[in-house]
C-alpha cells in the first residue's frame, strides 16, 4: 500500500513550501559567497576583510585562521573577517534549509530519496537555484490534488476520516 | 478494526530492524554519524588552546626568542628578556597618554637602542613618569647635541608586541602609541635591522617610574565558534540516527497497514473520534 499526504495537511505544506523557497534562495546566495571565500582563502591564502584601514570596503587581508594554527598575519581590532562570516551564515542557513526539507518531506510523504536530493541543494552550487523553481512546482502538484480531496470531503463530521 | 499501534522500540520495530536491508542502513547511518562526531571532535581541540606553560618569568636572551625584522611567534612575547644595549643620541620619543598603575595618564619615554653586539635596532620603553616636563627633561638630556652615546649595558625587560599607530594622534599631532614601524620613520640613525616589538625596561631610567608590565594571565583559550560547531556535529550526528529510526518506523508502520499521517491525524482528532 501507498501512503498519501493527508487533505487538512494542504495548509501546512504550503507554508513550509513558502519557507522553502526563501531558504533555498538565500542558501544559494551564501553558498556562491562561500564559493568566492574558499578560492580566496586556499588559492590566495587570504581573508576577505570589511572596514580594513585605508582600503576599500571590502578588502583582502591575511588567512586570519582560528587557534590551534599559525595565523599568517594579525588583523588590526575592528576589522571584520567576511570570509568566516560567510562561513558561519552559510552553515546556519543550511540547517534552515535542512529541516524545512525534513518537514517537507514528512508532510509531502515524498521518498527518503527526494529528501537526499533536495538536500543537496545547500551543498552544490548553483543547484538550490533550480530547485527553487523545480521543487515547488513538485510540490504545488500534490497540493492541489490535496485540496480537491478536502473539497470533497467537506461537510463531513470532522474526524470522520479516521480510518476505520 | 484499526490495527493497534506498537510502541515505537517495540519488539515488532527490533524485528523489523534486524532485517539485512535495514542493518545496512544502520551501518551507513553510522557510518555517518561517526564522521560527524570525528568532526564535532576536532572542532572541540580547536576550540580550546592548552594554556602555554612556558615561564614567562624567566629571563632569556632577546635573541634566543625571536630574530630583528621577523613578527616572530606569539609565544614569543610577554617574557622576560635581557641584552645588552646602548642608547642612539636624538632618537628618544615621548608617548603621551599612557596609564600606569592608576587611571592619571601619563608619559612614557622611549629610546632608540642597538644591541652592543650584532647592532640591531630595539624600541625600548624606559620609563613613565606623570610630568611633561619631566619627560621632556629626560628626552631632552638624551637627545641635545652633546649627548653621546650611551652604553646600557645588560638590561633586562619584558618584550612585547608593536602597537598599531593611532590615527586620532596624527589628527591631534600627538604620539601615544609604540608602533616600532612608525618609530623607525623618526630615527634619525640609519635604521639597522628592527626588533618588530618593543622592550620595557624592568629598571628605569633615573628620574623616571617602572612602567607598569605584568606578567600575562595563563589561561586555557576557549573558541565559542568552534565550540558551536562542535554542538552542531553532535546534533547532526543525532539526527542520523533519528532518521534510521524514522525510516525503520516507517518500514514497520507499512508492513502493519498503520499510515503514520493518518496515527498524527487520529491523535489530533482522537477525543471526537473515539467517544
Amino acid at each position: 500500500m501507498t501512503f498519501a499526504p493527508l487533505p487538512e495537511d494542504a495548509g501546512r505544506i504550503r507554508g513550509w513550501l513558502a519557507a522553502y523557497r526563501v531558504s533555498a534562495w538565500v542558501t544559494g546566495v551564501f553558498l556562491l559567497l562561500l564559493v568566492v571565500m574558499m578560492i580566496v582563502r586556499y588559492g590566495f591564502a587570504a581573508d576577505l576583510a570589511i572596514g580594513w584601514p585605508d582600503q576599500p570596503w571590502i578588502s583582502m587581508g591575511p588567512r586570519d585562521l582560528t587557534p590551534g594554527e599559525d595565523p599568517t598575519g594579525s588583523w588590526p581590532p575592528g576589522v571584520l573577517n567576511l570570509s568566516t562570516i560567510i562561513l558561519i551564515v552559510h552553515g546556519w542557513l543550511y540547517v534552515v534549509y535542512l529541516v524545512i526539507d525534513f518537514a517537507l518531506w514528512r508532510l509531502c510523504r515524498y521518498s527518503f530519496g527526494y529528501f537526499l536530493f533536495v538536500a543537496l541543494g545547500g551543498v552544490i552550487p548553483f543547484l538550490s537555484f533550480f530547485f527553487e523553481w523545480r521543487v515547488p512546482r513538485d510540490i504545488r502538484g500534490i497540493v492541489a490534488r490535496l485540496e480537491t480531496q478536502a473539497e470533497d470531503e467537506s461537510g463531513r463530521e470532522p474526524g470522520s476520516e479516521v480510518p476505520a | 478494526m484499526e490495527p493497534e499501534v506498537p510502541p515505537p522500540l517495540g519488539p515488532h520495530f527490533r524485528s523489523v530492524a534486524r532485517r539485512p536491508r535495514w542493518i545496512a542502513v544502520l551501518l551507513l547511518v553510522l557510518a555517518v554519524a561517526s564522521g560527524f562526531a570525528f568532526l564535532g571532535r576536532w572542532q572541540l581541540e580547536r576550540a580550546i588552546t592548552p594554556q602555554d606553560d612556558t615561564d614567562t618569568e624567566a629571563v632569556v636572551p632577546l635573541d634566543s626568542l625571536v630574530q630583528p625584522q621577523r613578527p616572530g611567534s606569539p609565544d614569543a612575547y610577554w617574557r622576560m628578556v635581557s641584552d645588552d644595549l646602548r642608547i642612539v643620541p636624538g632618537d628618544a620619543v615621548v608617548l603621551s597618554g599612557r596609564t600606569n598603575t592608576g587611571s592619571e595618564t601619563g608619559y612614557w619615554v622611549v629610546l632608540h637602542t642597538v644591541e652592543t653586539d650584532g647592532g640591531a635596532s630595539l624600541a625600548v620603553a624606559a620609563g613613565w613618569t606623570a610630568s611633561e616636563d619631566a619627560a621632556t627633561a629626560a628626552v631632552a638630556s638624551l637627545n641635545g647635541s652633546d649627548a653621546a652615546s650611551v652604553d646600557l649595558g645588560a638590561v633586562v625587560g619584558r618584550y612585547l608586541p608593536t602597537e598599531s599607530p593611532d590615527e586620532s594622534d596624527f589628527e591631534h599631532a600627538t604620539r601615544s602609541a609604540l608602533a616600532t614601524a612608525e618609530l623607525v620613520n623618526l630615527w634619525q640613525e640609519p635604521a639597522t635591522p628592527v626588533y618588530t616589538g618593543y622592550l620595557v625596561l624592568r629598571d628605569p631610567l633615573a628620574g623616571l617610574d617602572e612602567i607598569d608590565s605584568p606578567p600575562p594571565i595563563p589561561q586555557d583559550e576557549v573558541n565559542l565558534l568552534n565550540l558551536f560547531y562542535a554542538v552542531e556535529w553532535a546534533i547532526f550526528a543525532g539526527a542520523a540516527l533519528f532518521i534510521w529510526w524514522r525510516l525503520v518506523r516507517d518500514a514497520e508502520l507499512k508492513e502493519l497497514g498503520i499510515d503514520p499521517a493518518q496515527l498524527r491525524r487520529s491523535r489530533r482528532v482522537r477525543p471526537a473520534a473515539r467517544p
